[in-house]
């Protein structure tokens, strides 16, 4: 059981792919005007699932935000 | 264990007349010259997601080089680099998005049917003519907003095109009525020019009549003046209907050879259905539709700690990095229970990533589902006709049987 982690996306970076809201609807959202991605809810995920959803963002717009 | 090379200089002979044989000089954008192979996947990787110094703007995206009027009559979103870039892409990706590309799923499991129930009752035939390759241009042309009794013609244009890839094209120069010099057209294929014209055609007529599909939404950008080019929109139709259809062409004819060769993963699929999501990248880890991806060094740089020289090409390999034995356990295994299946066939990452990769997952995934679902198998009946390219892993016919 890993801590939780909070992410953040780039929206320059981002290129709207949605691979982050195929794999985590809870938590990422590809916004209706631009079609580019953006944090919801609670904005967190167990750190190894983190670190799955950054890998497979294929522009590398997600990142972990470490206090 | 074969070691793979990490970069190996290509002294790739020079073809105009005039340059000498074997001429390496680098920093020159000239015909012919050498490049840089890259055939690791993390090398690939590396590259793909560092698009500032690799640029796909400069010499533009394939192996040969092109003259400078080329570079700009045939450049579309592939050979663009940021800003402009990010621009073309932001403008479609919209379309291309998980949530919207599901709601064409019926549409092409209502195709995938009827390509079924024809190539069952016809007894099998050439399985590219009669599956692989109107499967995906009827769903691109749905996306698109064109009508479908245009598909033959489309299937047409697009195996020219790819023929343009190679060096034996076997169109004359002003086939479907071209005028313009080939080199100034993409694949410097008279095909492009046709299509070029049915892009156009289509354009004025959804400039004149607007409706809820992807040409309007590309011709609407371009009445907005500073958006889309006329230049830049009929690039883009003609990357669109290549692009959506010959490799999802291809990812279903090697998918269906893999299996005609190892039933044994053909009856895995069968007993387990969950299989389907890894079968459908393993079957695209396996074909590999596009080869290569050039690009070119905008500074010095050092790559699989070799130096390279600003104005250098460097080539991805997607296929070499597809058979990467230190990411692949077996790689010429066909095996379609990999997890975590790490295969490039949508590129190595970063902002050029394939703008149909969910499309093409669902074409395939939905294709073999079908087959699935009425217990299908086929037997392959004849070789490969193989595209003499290097650029695409085309197959232009194979015979199949089939039975259940």
């Amino acid at each position: 059981m890993s801590d939780l982690v909070k992410l953040a996306v780039d929206r320059e970076a981002c290129i709207g792919v949605g691979q982050c809201e195929l794999l985590e609807p809870e938590v990422f959202r590809l916004d209706d005007d631009d079609e580019l991605a953006e944090v919801i809810g609670e904005g967190a995920l167990p750190r190894d699932r983190a670190e799955v959803v950054v890998d497979k963002c294929p522009s590398g717009a997600i990142t972990i935000v470490e206090d | 264990m074969r070691e793979t090379p990490g970069l190996v200089w290509h002294p790739y002979p020079a073809r105009a007349a005039g340059v000498a044989e074997g001429d390496q000089e680098r920093g020159r954008q000239g015909k012919g010259g050498g490049f840089w192979a890259v055939t690791r996947h993390a090398d690939v990787k590396e590259m793909s997601k560092a698009p500032e110094i690799y640029s796909s703007g400069i010499g533009h995206s394939n192996l040969w080089d092109l003259e400078a009027d080329a570079l700009e009559a045939r450049r579309s979103i592939i050979d663009t680099d940021a800003p402009d870039h990010t621009r073309l892409r932001r403008l479609v990706s919209k379309a291309f998005t998980p949530r919207n590309i599901r709601k064409w799923e019926e549409t092409t499991r209502q195709i995938a049917v009827e390509l079924l129930d024809e190539f069952e009752a016809a007894g099998g035939g050439d399985w590219v003519d009669m599956v692989a390759a109107p499967l995906p241009i009827r769903v691109i042309l749905s996306i698109l907003g064109v009508p479908v009794e245009d598909a033959d013609f489309l299937v047409e244009i697009s195996n020219y095109l790819v023929e343009g890839t190679s060096d034996r094209p076997s169109l004359p120069d002003d086939a479907y009525g071209n005028t313009t010099p080939v080199h100034l057209l993409p694949f410097g294929s008279p095909a492009s020019h046709a299509l070029y014209e049915y892009a156009e055609k289509i354009g004025a007529q959804r400039r004149a009549e607007p409706k809820d599909d992807l040409v309007t939404l590309l011709v609407e950008a371009e009445e907005d003046g500073d958006r889309l080019s006329t230049s830049e929109y009929r690039n883009f139709f003609h990357v669109l209907v290549f692009a959506g259809n010959e490799t999802t062409r291809t990812a279903l004819t090697h998918g269906a050879m893999a299996f005609a060769e190892n039933p044994g993963e053909w009856q895995r699929l069968l007993d387990d259905p969950e299989l389907l999501e890894r079968a459908t990248d393993e079957v695209l880890r396996w074909a590999t539709p596009v080869l290569h991806m050039r690009r070119t060094a905008a500074c010095d740089t050092e790559l699989a700690g070799t130096a390279i020289s600003e104005g250098d090409k460097v080539v991805m390999w997607y296929c070499s990095a597809n058979r990467d034995e230190a990411v692949f356990d077996d790689p010429y295994r066909f095996d379609i229970g990999r997890e975590d299946n790490q295969h490039f066939a949508f590129g190595g990452g970063g902002p050029h990533f394939c703008l149909g990769a969910f499309l093409a997952r669902m074409e395939i995934s939905v294709l073999f589902d079908e087959m699935r679902k009425r217990g299908m198998r086929l037997e392959q009946r004849s070789e490969a006709v193989r595209a003499p390219s290097n650029f695409v892993h085309g197959v232009l016919s194979v015979e199949m049987g089939v039975s259940r």
